[in-house]
C-alpha cells in the first residue's frame, strides 16, 4: 500500500472492464438521492422564505447568543466526553478479562440509541434533586443536588450519551492493533509511558478527529435534552431557535437561515476531521480478539489495576443507575400492559418501518462506500472524501427543516395517511446512514492489500468478489449497521410527528400518547418494552453473525461421474 | 426472530394498504387533530364509533399530528390541497392565525347549547372542550400551596416549579399570557421574580410532567387545572391538586373547524353539530381530562365537582396574533438576565 | 517469450541508500525458470508487482514476442527491442489488468483468503465466480491429493501449516494454467521436505511450459530450480 501512494505513476488502467464500474455508479445514485433530497428540502424552504438576512445572525443579540450557547455546550460536551473516554477505553483495553465486561461493552453500544425521553427519565431519576444520588451529594458537598438544571446537566446528559460511544470506538481502534505489536511490548517489558507512546496513543490519534466531529455535530443538534435540562431560555440552541421559527412563527427564511449556520459549522468541522485521515468503526462486538493473545501487559500490574478499577466503575455508575432506573420504573406498570390493546400492533408497526428504514441506510452506506472506494482506488482523492462526507449531510441538517422540506417537495403527491409513513421510513433511513457508514467503512474499505491483489491477479470480480470476498468479512458489521439504523429509526419520535398518521401509532407515538394523557405508568412500561426491544434485535443480530460461515464442500459424484479428460488438466 | 410480531407487521401493512385503498370511497371524513386524541383510551374511538352509528354509511378517519401547533402548520404547508375536511385541537391561540390562512369554513352550527366560562359566537371555530391553566401541586411536598400569583413570586426561593417554554409549548405560552393578563405592563418584573422559582423550563408538558414532576424534581408543574380530575378518577390518588390562584386564571378553549375544500361539507357540518352533543362530550372529561363543552348533567364525573372553580379569562385570539412575539421577546429579556 | 523492454518506474520518495529509479530488461521463455538475486532494497519486489501489474511503469514495454525476435534480444544489456519488428511483437501487457496478464504470484505468506477454506481458495483460481462444474470439484480433489493435502479441503488457511499453505497457493497457480510463474520468496522458513515437495511442484509447472520467476535468497532455492540467474544492482538487472 505505501509503496503505491508513493509511486509517481499514474493509477492502474484497471477501470475498463465489465461490472467494475458499479460501484462507481451505485454510489453516485446513493450520492444523488442524499444530496438531491437534502439540498432540495432546504432548497424548498429557501424558495417559499422571502427573503434571507444573514446579517441579522449577529446584529440581533438574541440568535447571536444562540449561536454563542450551542458552541460552546458543544464544545464542552465534545472535550469532556474525549477526556473521559480515553482513560476509560486505554483501562477496558488493559483489562481484557473481567466480570460483567461484555455486558458493559454491550450497554456501551446501547447508549447512543436510547431515546431521549427515556435517558432524560433516568438520568432524572440518578441525578435529580430526588434522585439515588442526591443524598451523597449533600453528604459531599453540603448543598441539595441541583447539578442536574443549567449547563451541567446538558454536558452530564451529552457525556452519559456520547461518552461509552466514544470509549467503545476507542477500544476498537486500540484492539485492533497487531497482536505483534502487543506480544514485542510483552517481550521488551515495556511500562506505562512507553506503551502510551508507542501503542496506545499514535492507534487513538487516527481517530479523534472524526469521533469528535460526530460527538460535536451530535451536541450541537440535540433539542430535547438542552430543553429539559437546559433550566431556562438562556441555554437557547440553535434547534429551539429553528423550532421556534419553523412551527410557531412559520419564519421559513430564519429556519433556512439558521439550517444553513448548522450545515456549514457541522460540515466544515466533518472536512477538517476527514481531512485528518483515520477511520473510526464499529464492528460487532469482538470478544475474540482480546483472547486470541493473552499476552502479559507489564503495565497491568501495580497500582494500575486500582486506576482502571476506578475508571470502569466510574463508567459503570454513569451508564447503568441510568438504564435501571428506566426498567425499575418500566416493571412498575408492567400489569398495566396486558390492557393495552395497541401495543403489540404499534411494536408490529415500529418494526416494519425500522427495517424498512435499516435495509435503506444499509443499502445507501454501502453504495456510498464501495463508490468512495472506486474513487479512492483511482487516486480521487477529492471526490472519495466528498462522496463519504455526504453521507454525514443528514446528520448536520436538522431533522424539522429535511422533513419540512421534503413535504413541501413532495406535497402534491402525498395524501396524507400511510404514504407519510413511507416518508419516515426515507428520513429514518438517511438519517442512520452517518451511524451505518461509521460500523461500515472499516470492514468495506479495508480489504488487505494481499488479498486484493490475489483477487485481482485471480480475475475475481463483481458478484464473486462480493460474494466470497466481501460478504463474509461484511455479515457482522453489517448486521451491526442494520440493528443500529434499525433502533435509531425505532425509537425516533420526531420525524414521525412532523409527518402525522392515521390513529394506528407506532410505539415511540404510543409513549408520547401515554405521556400526553397522564399514563405514566404504562408510559414507563411501553419505553421498557422498546428498551427491550432495542436489546433484543441487539442481541439477535449479533447471535445470527456469531461465526464465520464453514462452506461445507460439496463432494461431486464420484462413482458416476467420469474422471475428467486429461486435457482439462494441466499437467504435463 | 420470533414470527409473531412479522405477522402482525405483515397485517398492519395489509391493513394500511387497505385503508389508502378505501379513501376513495365516498363519504370519509378525514379529521386532522392532535396525538394523545386518538389514543386508544382517549376520546377519538368512541367519538368514531358514536359518529359512524350516526350517519350510517360514513367513515370517520383520524390523522394524529403532535399538537395544536403542528395541526396548524399542516394546514398551512397544505394550503387548498389538504385532505382534511376538518381540524380538531386548534386552541384560541391559534385561531387568528388560522383564520388568516382563509382555508375554513362557517360551522353553522347552533351554539345556544354552549356551556363556556366566556362568550363565545364565532361562526368558524366551534369549541369542543375547555380548560384553565394551573399549577398542580404534590400535597404531600408541598402541604400550603401559594394561593395566588403574588404569593408564589413573593415565597421563599427554595419552592421550585416546573415550567415549560412558550416558544415550543401550548402549555408554556397559557403561562406567558397568563402572566400578561395579570401583571400587564409589569410582567416582566414579574417574571424576573418567578424566575427564581424555575427549576427548569422544558420543551414541552409530557417532559415536564412526566420526567420531571413526576419523579418528585419540584412540588409544582404548570398543567391544566383538570389535571387532578385524572389523578382523582383513575389512579384514585388526592395527592395532586391544583392550586387555586386568587387572580384568576387563563382559560384554554379548544376549537373544531372544517374546510372550505372538503369533499362533503354537508357531512362535515353534520359532525360539528355532532361535536355539541352528549355523544361526542361523554368522552371529553375523562378521555381528554378537560371540561366538555356542553352541560353533561349526570354524565359528567363526580371528580369534575371537586376541581378548583376559580374566575377565569383570556386575550381575544386578535390581540394574542398581534402581541404574541412581542411578548415572548420581553419574556426571553426577562428571563435571559 | 516474455520480453520486457525498459520496464521503468520511480518511487517519489526513498531514503537515503535506496534505489529511486529502476528500468528492467530482460526475456523469458516458456519452461525456463530464471532467478534474480540482489541484496534487500534491491527492488526485487517492485519488479515482481511491475510485472503483476500491481504497479504501473511509467516507462517501456512487457509483452510475448516470438522466438526468433527474443533471440535477437539483448538480455541484460539495456538493448532496446530492434525496431520494424512491432507487427511481430504481441500486444504490450502493461495495458493489461492483473487478471488478463497469466500470470500468479506466490508470496512467502499471504497467499490464501483467511476466511475460505481450502477448496475456495483453490476453486477461485479454477473460476473465478466458483460456478464450478463436477469435473472441476474433482480436480481440486484430485489435486490436493496429488500434493498431500487428501481430506483438508475443508480446513481454513489458518488451520494449515506454512508449507501446507504454499502448496495450496501452488497447486491454484497449476490448475488455473498461468502462463507465468512469479515466486517472490515462496519457499522462505520452510523445512527441507516441504521445499522440496515445493521444487517438484513449481517443475512440474515448468514442463508444461510455464516461464518461473524465482526471487529467492537461498542459493539452494535457485540451484534447484533456476536455468539463468540474473542480478539486481542499480535498479537495472545485469548477468550475475
Amino acid at each position: 500500500m505505501a509503496s503505491e501512494a508513493l509511486t509517481a505513476g499514474k493509477a492502474s488502467p484497471h477501470g475498463q472492464r465489465r461490472l467494475t464500474q458499479l460501484p462507481l455508479w451505485a454510489g453516485l445514485t446513493a450520492l444523488a438521492a442524499l444530496v438531491g433530497l437534502g439540498l432540495g428540502s432546504l432548497g424548498a424552504l429557501l424558495v417559499q422564505a422571502p427573503g434571507v438576512s444573514p446579517s441579522s445572525l449577529w446584529r440581533e443579540p438574541y440568535l447571536a447568543g444562540v449561536l454563542r450557547f450551542s458552541l460552546w455546550q458543544a464544545s464542552l460536551s465534545t472535550l469532556v466526553s474525549l477526556a473521559l473516554a480515553v482513560p476509560v477505553a486505554v483501562a477496558l483495553a488493559r483489562r481484557p478479562r473481567f466480570v460483567g465486561r461484555r455486558l458493559l461493552l454491550r450497554a456501551m453500544e446501547l447508549s447512543l440509541v436510547v431515546p431521549s425521553l427515556i435517558a432524560l427519565f433516568g438520568l432524572v431519576a440518578v441525578h435529580g434533586r430526588q434522585g439515588w444520588a442526591a443524598p451523597l451529594w449533600e453528604a459531599l458537598t453540603g448543598a441539595p443536588a441541583g447539578y442536574l438544571y443549567g449547563l451541567s446537566g446538558i454536558v452530564l446528559a451529552h457525556v452519559f450519551y456520547n461518552l461509552p460511544l466514544a470509549a467503545r470506538l476507542l477500544l476498537q481502534e486500540l484492539e485492533r492493533a497487531p497482536a505483534a505489536h502487543w506480544r514485542l511490548a510483552a517481550q521488551l517489558g515495556l511500562q506505562r509511558q512507553a506503551i502510551w507512546r508507542t501503542l496506545e496513543w499514535p492507534a487513538l490519534k487516527r481517530l479523534l478527529p472524526r469521533l469528535a466531529a460526530l460527538i460535536f455535530t451530535l451536541c450541537f443538534t440535540s433539542f430535547a435534552i438542552v430543553m429539559t435540562l437546559g433550566g431556562g431560555p438562556g441555554s437557547t440552541t440553535l434547534e429551539v431557535a429553528l423550532y421556534q421559527a419553523l412551527k410557531f412563527d412559520n419564519d421559513l427564511a430564519l429556519a433556512a437561515l439558521l439550517a444553513l449556520v448548522q450545515l456549514t459549522i457541522c460540515l466544515g468541522l466533518w472536512a477538517l476531521a476527514l481531512s485528518q485521515g483515520g477511520a473510526p468503526s464499529l464492528v460487532a462486538g469482538d470478544d475474540a480478539m482480546p483472547l486470541q493473545g493473552r499476552w502479559q501487559r507489564r503495565d497491568a500490574l501495580g497500582v494500575s489495576r486500582f486506576t482502571d478499577g476506578c475508571w470502569l466503575v466510574a463508567l459503570s455508575l454513569l451508564l447503568l443507575p441510568p438504564l435501571a432506573a428506566v426498567v425499575l420504573a418500566g416493571l412498575g406498570g408492567v400489569t398495566d400492559l396486558a390492557a393495552q390493546s395497541s401495543l403489540w400492533p404499534a411494536l408490529g408497526r415500529s418494526l416494519v418501518m425500522a427495517a424498512g428504514a435499516g435495509s435503506l441506510a444499509l443499502m445507501l452506506g454501502l453504495a456510498l462506500l464501495a463508490g468512495r472506494g472506486w474513487l479512492a482506488a483511482r487516486g480521487q482523492r477529492l471526490t472519495a472524501g466528498l462522496m463519504e462526507g455526504s453521507g454525514q449531510l443528514i446528520l448536520v441538517l436538522p431533522a424539522l427543516v429535511l422533513g419540512t422540506g421534503l413535504f413541501l417537495l413532495l406535497r402534491p403527491r402525498l395524501g396524507g395517511g400511510w404514504q407519510g409513513y413511507g416518508l419516515v421510513v426515507l428520513v429514518n433511513g438517511f438519517m442512520a446512514l452517518p451511524f451505518v457508514m461509521q460500523v461500515l467503512r472499516g470492514a468495506l474499505l479495508g480489504l488487505p492489500v494481499a488479498q486484493r491483489r490475489l483477487a485481482d491477479q485471480l480475475d475475481i470480480q463483481g458478484l464473486a468478489r462480493f460474494r466470497w470476498l466481501l460478504w463474509p468479512r461484511l455479515r457482522r458489521p453489517a448486521a451491526l449497521a442494520l440493528a443500529y439504523a434499525m433502533t435509531l429509526s425505532l425509537g425516533d419520535f420526531s420525524v414521525i410527528a412532523l409527518f402525522g398518521s392515521p390513529s394506528a401509532p407506532t410505539l415511540p407515538m404510543l409513549l408520547y400518547q401515554q405521556l400526553g394523557s397522564y399514563r405514566w405508568q404504562t408510559a414507563a412500561a411501553t419505553a421498557l418494552v422498546l428498551l427491550a426491544t432495542v436489546a433484543a434485535l441487539f442481541m439477535c443480530f449479533a447471535w445470527l453473525t456469531r461465526r464465520l460461515p464453514r462452506y461445507p464442500f460439496a463432494c461431486p459424484p464420484r462413482p458416476d461421474f467420469p474422471q475428467p479428460p486429461a486435457n482439462d488438466r494441466p499437467e504435463p | 426472530m420470533n414470527a409473531k410480531p412479522i405477522c402482525t407487521a405483515l397485517g398492519v401493512v395489509a391493513g394500511l394498504a387497505a385503508v389508502s385503498a378505501m379513501a376513495d370511497e365516498p363519504r370519509t371524513l378525514t379529521v386532522y387533530t392532535y396525538d394523545s386524541f386518538v389514543a386508544e383510551w382517549g376520546p377519538g374511538p368512541g367519538i368514531k364509533e358514536a359518529f359512524e352509528a350516526r350517519c350510517g354509511d360514513c367513515r370517520l378517519e383520524f390523522v394524529a399530528l403532535s399538537g395544536g401547533v403542528d395541526l396548524l402548520q399542516r394546514l398551512r404547508l397544505e394550503g387548498e390541497g389538504s385532505a382534511a375536511d376538518l381540524v380538531l385541537g386548534l386552541d384560541m391561540n391559534l385561531m387568528a392565525e388560522a383564520r388568516d390562512l382563509d382555508l375554513l369554513a362557517p360551522h353553522q352550527a347552533n351554539l345556544s347549547r354552549l356551556s363556556l366560562p366566556v362568550e363565545w359566537d364565532d361562526p368558524v371555530f366551534l369549541p369542543y372542550d375547555w380548560g384553565r391553566f394551573a399549577f398542580v401541586y404534590d400535597r404531600e411536598a408541598l402541604p400550603n400551596p401559594p394561593k395566588s400569583f403574588a404569593e408564589l413570586l413573593a415565597a421563599p426561593d427554595d419552592l421550585k416549579v416546573i415550567i415549560q417554554d412558550p416558544r415550543t409549548s401550548v402549555t408554556g405560552l397559557g403561562l406567558l399570557l397568563w402572566m400578561k393578563r395579570v401583571y400587564g405592563d409589569e410582567a416582566p418584573a414579574a417574571w424576573e421574580k418567578l424566575n427564581d422559582h424555575v427549576l427548569t423550563v422544558t420543551g414541552g408538558w409530557s417532559q415536564a410532567y412526566f420526567s420531571l414532576f413526576m419523579n418528585g424534581e419540584a412540588p409544582m408543574v404548570l398543567s391544566y387545572s383538570t389535571s387532578p380530575a385524572y389523578h382523582m378518577a383513575v389512579e384514585n390518588t388526592d395527592r395532586y391538586q391544583a392550586a387555586e390562584f386568587a387572580e384568576g386564571h387563563y382559560l384554554q378553549v379548544e376549537t373544531a373547524a372544517m374546510l372550505k375544500t372538503s369533499e362533503h361539507p354537508a357531512l362535515a357540518r353534520d359532525f360539528l353539530d355532532f361535536v355539541l352533543t352528549a355523544d361526542f362530550q361523554r368522552h371529553i372529561p375523562l378521555g381528554n381530562v378537560m371540561y366538555p363543552a356542553i352541560e353533561l348533567g349526570e354524565e359528567r364525573p363526580a371528580v369534575f365537582d371537586r376541581l378548583i372553580e376559580p374566575e377565569s379569562f383570556t386575550f381575544t385570539p386578535d390581540e394574542v396574533q398581534a402581541h404574541r412575539r412581542e411578548w415572548i421577546r420581553e419574556w426571553l429579556n426577562a428571563s435571559t438576565r | 517469450m516474455l520480453c520486457a523492454d525498459h520496464l521503468s518506474f520511480h518511487y517519489t520518495r526513498c531514503d537515503p541508500g535506496e534505489t529511486p529509479d529502476f528500468a528492467f530488461t530482460f526475456h523469458l521463455a516458456p519452461g525456463e525458470c530464471l532467478a534474480v538475486s540482489g541484496p534487500s532494497g534491491a527492488g526485487k519486489s517492485t519488479l515482481l508487482n511491475l510485472l503483476a501489474g500491481f504497479l504501473t511503469p511509467s516507462a517501456g514495454r512487457l509483452c510475448w514476442v516470438g522466438e526468433a525476435v527474443g533471440e535477437r534480444f539483448g538480455e541484460g544489456q539495456g538493448e532496446s527491442l530492434p525496431k520494424g519488428l512491432n507487427e511481430e511483437i504481441g500486444e504490450n501487457l502493461v495495458e493489461q489488468p492483473p487478471w488478463a496478464r497469466g500470470m500468479t504470484t506466490v508470496f512467502q505468506d499471504h497467499n490464501l483468503f483467511e476466511h475460505l477454506p481450502v477448496w475456495i481458495n483453490v476453486g477461485l483460481g479454477l473460476a473465478p465466480d466458483l460456478k464450478l462444474s463436477d469435473a472441476q470439484r474433482e480436480s481440486i480433489l484430485d489435486g490436493l491429493a496429488e500434493v498431500g493435502l487428501g481430506g483438508l479441503h475443508d480446513r481454513l488457511p489458518g488451520e494449515l501449516s506454512g508449507g501446507q499453505q504454499q502448496r495450496v497457493a501452488l497447486l491454484r497457480s497449476l490448475l488455473r494454467e498461468t502462463r507465468v510463474l512469479l515466486l517472490d520468496e515462496p519457499f522462505s522458513g520452510l523445512d527441507r521436505d516441504n521445499r522440496e515437495a515445493l521444487w517438484g511442484l513449481v517443475r512440474r509447472q515448468q514442463a508444461a511450459g510455464v516461464a518461473v520467476l524465482l526471487v529467492s535468497h537461498d542459493p539452494e532455492d535457485v540451484d534447484a530450480l533456476a536455468q539463468h540467474r540474473l542480478q539486481l544492482l542499480d535498479g537495472r538487472l545485469v548477468t550475475a
